[in-house]
C-alpha cells in the first residue's frame, strides 16, 4: 500500500505515455502545421479560387438584370436578383430543344460506344491470335489522327450519301474511340481474373455469352467512368457539329449557344441562363460519379 | 458499386506483377474460341475503315483537286499543297498552332505534374474536394468556357479590368483585341482547361509509386529534389509519356478555344490550323485546298506522335 502510493507518483507512467502517442499520430497526422504545409493549402486554395470563380461570377451574372451585368463585373452577390433572363430565355429560344437533341445524341452515343470499346477492349485484353500485335498498334495509333485531316471528306461523303443527317452524323462515327478500347483493355488485363473465363468455358457458355454475362458485370466501375467520358465527349463537341448539321430545329446546344453568343448584339443576358442550364446537369454527374471518372480515367495510363 | 469502384486503384498496382496472357496460354483453342477475338474488335475496325481510312484516303484525293463542293473536282496535282507553302496565313496558322502545342506541353504538363505532386503530400487534407474542382473546367463545354472568359476579359465591362482599375488604377488592357494579349489569352484558358484534367493522370501515377523507394533514397541522403529526379520521374515514365502525347495532339488540332474566344483574331492573331482548314472548306468553299491543309497537319501530328510513341515506349500493351 505504502510502497503503492510512493511509486506510483515517481513511475511516469500517465505523463509520457500522452506525448509519446501524440508523437506516434502525428506523422499519420492531421494538423501538424509546419510554414511549409499552410503555404501548401495556400497555393491550392487559390487555385480553388481560380478554377470555381470565374463560374460563380457566370451564374451570378445570369441572376442579375442585363444592366447590372455589365454595370457591376465585380459584384459576385447580385445586388437585384431576377429570373428574367431565364424566362427571357426559355420563352424567346427553343432552349428545349437543343438541349434534348443534345442529351438525346450523347445518350445513343455513349450506350452504343461503352459497348463497343468493351468488347474491343476484352478481345484485345484476353487472348491471342494471330496479328494481334499490330491490330492493337493500329487502334492506338488511330489516336494520333488530328479531326482536321477527316473534318472536309467525312462531311463530303456523309451528305453526298445522304447519311448527314445529325442523328446519323453525330453518332455513328463516333462510337468507338481508341481511347476508350485503350481504357477497357487496361481495365480488363488488370481486374478480370483469368480463372473466371475457364470456369465460364467449362460450364460450356459460349465466348459471347461469356463477355455478357460474366465480363461485363465485372467491370462496371470502369464502364461508369467510360460513359461519362463518351458523354462528355459528345455533349460538349463543337467543330463537327457546327459543321454536319443545318437545320436550326436539330441544333445541339453548344451550336444554340453559339449563335446567341455570336449574334449582333452579343445577348449575354439570354446566353448566360443558358451556359448555366446547360452545364448544371453535366456538373452533378460529374460529382456524382466524380470516383469512378477520376479513376478508371487515370488508370490505364498508368501502367502504359 | 463503391466497394468495386475503390478497387480501380489497387488493381493499378496489382496489374503490373501479372503476366499477360496468363489464361490464353492455358486455353484450349476450339474454333470457336479462335475466331471470337476477331469477331469482337470487327466493330471497331469496320466503324474505323469507314469513318476514318476511307475519309483520309479521300482527304488525298481531294488535296489534289480544285473543287468548290459543285460538280466535279478538277485535277490539279499538287498545286494545293504549292500553294499552301506560298499562303502567308497558313504559316500565321501554323506559328499559333506551334504556339499553342509549346504552351500545353511547356507549361500546361509541368503545372499539372506541380498540382499532381502538391496534391500528393502526406496526410493532406480535402484531397479529393481540390482533385475534383480542378477537374471542373473539363466538364464545363467550351461554347461556356469562352463566353465567361470574353466577359470576365472585356476591355470595357469585363471583370478583370474593372478589378485592375479599383485595386490599382491601371487602364484597361485589351486582353482580345491586341494580338500578343490574345494569344497570352487563348493560352491562358487552354491552361485553366486542361491543368486539372492532366493532374489527374499524374495524382494517380504518384500514387502508384511505392513509399518504400522514397525511404530507401531518404536513407541515402537524397533530398526532395534529388528524390524527385531520382525516384518520381523515372517511375512515373508511362503516365508522362501519355499525357505528353495527349496534350499534344489535341493542341496541335486546337478549334474551340480560338474559334470561340477571338475568332482567330485579331486578323489572324490566335488562328490554328484546324480554323485555317474550317475557313477554307466551310467559309471560302476552297475544300481541295482545306483537304491538303489538313493532310499536311496530318502527316505532321502522326509523325510527331509516333516519334513520340516511340521514345517514350508507349502503346504496346497488347
Amino acid at each position: 500500500m505504502t510502497a503503492a502510493t510512493v511509486t506510483s507518483p515517481a513511475r511516469p507512467a500517465t505523463p509520457a505515455g500522452a506525448p509519446s502517442s501524440a508523437r506516434r499520430r502525428r506523422p499519420r497526422g492531421t494538423s501538424r502545421l509546419t510554414p511549409g504545409r499552410v503555404a501548401l493549402y495556400g497555393v491550392l486554395v487559390v487555385l480553388l479560387a481560380v478554377f470555381v470563380l470565374p463560374l460563380l461570377f457566370a451564374l451570378s451574372g445570369s441572376f442579375k438584370p442585363r444592366a447590372d451585368i455589365f454595370g457591376e463585373p465585380l459584384r459576385l452577390i447580385p445586388s437585384s436578383v431576377t429570373l428574367e433572363n431565364y424566362t427571357n430565355l426559355l420563352s424567346s429560344q427553343p432552349f428545349w430543344s437543343w438541349f434534348a437533341m443534345s442529351v438525346g445524341v450523347a445518350t445513343v452515343a455513349t450506350v452504343v460506344s461503352v459497348f463497343v470499346c468493351a468488347l474491343a477492349g476484352f478481345g484485345f485484353a484476353k487472348y491471342r491470335f494471330r496479328g494481334k500485335r499490330v491490330l492493337f498498334s493500329v487502334m492506338f495509333s488511330s489516336l494520333a489522327v488530328p479531326f482536321a485531316v477527316i473534318l472536309v471528306p467525312l462531311f463530303v461523303l456523309l451528305v453526298k450519301t445522304g447519311l448527314g443527317t445529325p442523328w446519323f452524323a453525330l453518332v455513328v462515327p463516333w462510337v468507338a474511340p481508341a481511347f476508350g478500347i485503350f481504357m477497357m483493355q487496361q481495365y480488363i488485363v488488370q481486374s478480370v481474373p483469368d480463372e473466371i473465363l475457364e470456369a465460364a468455358r467449362i460450364d460450356g457458355c459460349s465466348e459471347f455469352r461469356t463477355f455478357l454475362s460474366v465480363v461485363l458485370p465485372l467491370l462496371r466501375p470502369s464502364l461508369g467512368a467510360l460513359a461519362v467520358w463518351s458523354f462528355l465527349q459528345s455533349y460538349n463537341s463543337f467543330l463537327w457539329p457546327l459543321v454536319i448539321v443545318s437545320d436550326v430545329n436539330h441544333y445541339t446546344l453548344p451550336l444554340g449557344l453559339n449563335i446567341l453568343f455570336s449574334s449582333e448584339n452579343r445577348a449575354i443576358d439570354l446566353v448566360l441562363p443558358g451556359a448555366v442550364l446547360a452545364s448544371v446537369p453535366m456538373i452533378i454527374v460529374f460529382l456524382l460519379l466524380r470516383k469512378q471518372l477520376l479513376e478508371g480515367l487515370s488508370a490505364g495510363a498508368v501502367k502504359g | 458499386m463503391s466497394s468495386l469502384a475503390s478497387a480501380a486503384p489497387t488493381a493499378v498496382v496489382r496489374g503490373t506483377t501479372t503476366p499477360p496472357g496468363a489464361a490464353a496460354r492455358r486455353t484450349l483453342p476450339s474454333a470457336a474460341t479462335q475466331r471470337a477475338p476477331y469477331l469482337f474488335i470487327a466493330p471497331f475496325y469496320l466503324l474505323y475503315v469507314l469513318f476514318m481510312i476511307v475519309p483520309i484516303v479521300a482527304a488525298l484525293f481531294l488535296s489534289l483537286t480544285s473543287w468548290v463542293g459543285l460538280g466535279t473536282p478538277e485535277f490539279v496535282g499538287l498545286a494545293n499543297y504549292g500553294n499552301l507553302l506560298g499562303d502567308s496565313s497558313f504559316w500565321t496558322a501554323a506559328g499559333n498552332s506551334g504556339l499553342y502545342v509549346l504552351v500545353a506541353v511547356v507549361l500546361v504538363v509541368p503545372c499539372s505534374l506541380l498540382i499532381a505532386q502538391a496534391l500528393n503530400a502526406r496526410g493532406l487534407r480535402a484531397r479529393d474536394l481540390f482533385r475534383v474542382t480542378y477537374f471542373v473546367p473539363m466538364v464545363v463545354s467550351p461554347i461556356v468556357v469562352a463566353l465567361i472568359f470574353s466577359m470576365l476579359l472585356d476591355t470595357e465591362y469585363g471583370l478583370l479590368n474593372s478589378f485592375l482599375h479599383a485595386a490599382f488604377g491601371l487602364p484597361g488592357v485589351d486582353w482580345l483585341t491586341d494580338p500578343s494579349w490574345a494569344r497570352a489569352s487563348v493560352s491562358f484558358v487552354l491552361l485553366w482547361r486542361w491543368v486539372g484534367y492532366l493532374t489527374i493522370f499524374f495524382l494517380a501515377g504518384l500514387q502508384a509509386v511505392p513509399r518504400e523507394l522514397y525511404e530507401a533514397a531518404e536513407l541515402d541522403g537524397a533530398g526532395p529534389v534529388r528524390s524527385f529526379t531520382t525516384v518520381t520521374l523515372p517511375a512515373i515514365k508511362p503516365v508522362t509519356a501519355f499525357v505528353v502525347v495527349t496534350s499534344f495532339i489535341s493542341a496541335a488540332q486546337l478549334f474551340d478555344e480560338p474559334y470561340l474566344l477571338t475568332g482567330g483574331g485579331p486578323g489572324e492573331s490566335t488562328l490554328s490550323l484546324a480554323m485555317f482548314v474550317y475557313r477554307a472548306a466551310f467559309e471560302r468553299q476552297q475544300f481541295g485546298y482545306a483537304a491538303a491543309a489538313g493532310v499536311l497537319l496530318f502527316v505532321l501530328v502522326f509523325a510527331v506522335s509516333q516519334l513520340l510513341n516511340r521514345a517514350l515506349q508507349i502503346g504496346r500493351a497488347a
